[in-house]
């Protein structure tokens, strides 16, 4: 199970790499899907089916449309007024000096970090969890979705006033 | 080394190229690409964490949550990009405050 969880990492990795530096906007939203649908993959392998499940149908599939809703609408100016490139082609000049500094200090931190797990008795089932042990929170959820469709419902309001 | 040092490192670079990514970009679309980036993370290292401590079942009912407050993140952002190009014309960051009032 181990062996192909480190490649889909790195793969996230390049995934993640391509989607800040893509020219087009277009190419950006596909790349954050195929980031979504390898994290989705690495849930798998960590033998979290639910977790899996929801980042593919909802990361890889929902917010999708909405990107490429959205960039479809902003496309022609994006073409017409391009940013400038080369703080992005400087990216992976700025990836590689991190993750050199990053390897004397960050795995002994993490290691460390590792040390602190307190183990769990991993019994139970999704079920239990969410619907059992967390019912106040599901009401915060459902109330957290509410909270969105009326932040999408007052940013376009009915226009008939001042206009 | 073990496994779980070697994927948070890995983890850190991915969140690395997501605030690059937001701190290099004045693109509302590359600001939300950005923060999604981030949040992939952060879900890796949950669940990472989680496989750790021999608690996926709560790590994942932590991250069904994450995920449904992801959604209404970006579909709110994406809604102040599609307002702001249709009363600037831009999807620049700095222009956001033109909606004002």
């Amino acid at each position: 199970m181990t062996d192909y969880r480190i490649p889909l990492f790195l793969l996230t990795a390049v995934f993640a790499v391509w989607a800040v530096m893509a020219r087009k906007l277009l190419t950006s939203a596909i790349m954050l899907a195929l980031v979504s649908v390898a994290v989705s993959l690495i849930f798998f392998g960590f033998n979290a089916p639910w977790a899996g499940v929801f980042e593919l149908s909802v990361c890889a599939g929902l917010i999708t449309v909405l990107f490429v809703s959205a960039v479809s609408l902003v496309r022609t100016v994006e073409e017409k007024f391009p940013e400038n490139r080369a703080r992005f082609h400087a990216l992976p000049l700025a990836l590689a000096i991190f993750a050199i500094a990053a390897w004397f200090y960050l795995p002994p931190f993490f290691t460390e970090l590792a040390g602190w797990a307190r183990p769990g008795t991993g019994g139970g089932t999704i079920g239990l969890a969410l619907w059992d042990m967390r019912r106040p929170d599901l009401l915060g959820q459902v109330l957290m979705l509410a909270a969105g469709v009326f932040v999408i419902k007052s940013v376009f309001p009915r226009r008939t006033e001042n206009k | 080394m073990s496994t779980f040092t070697i994927e948070w490192y890995l983890i850190s670079l991915i969140m690395f190229t997501g605030f690059y990514c937001m701190l290099a970009s004045r693109s509302i679309v590359r600001q939300l690409v950005g923060l999604e980036i981030v949040s992939k993370a952060a879900m890796l290292a949950l669940i990472s964490a989680g496989a750790l401590a021999n608690n996926l079942i709560f790590a994942q009912a932590l991250l069904i949550t994450m995920i449904v407050i992801e959604v209404v993140v970006v579909a709110a952002g994406l809604a102040l990009l599609v307002k702001n190009f249709r009363v600037n014309g831009t999807a620049d960051m700095w222009t956001l405050d033109g909606l004002k009032g």
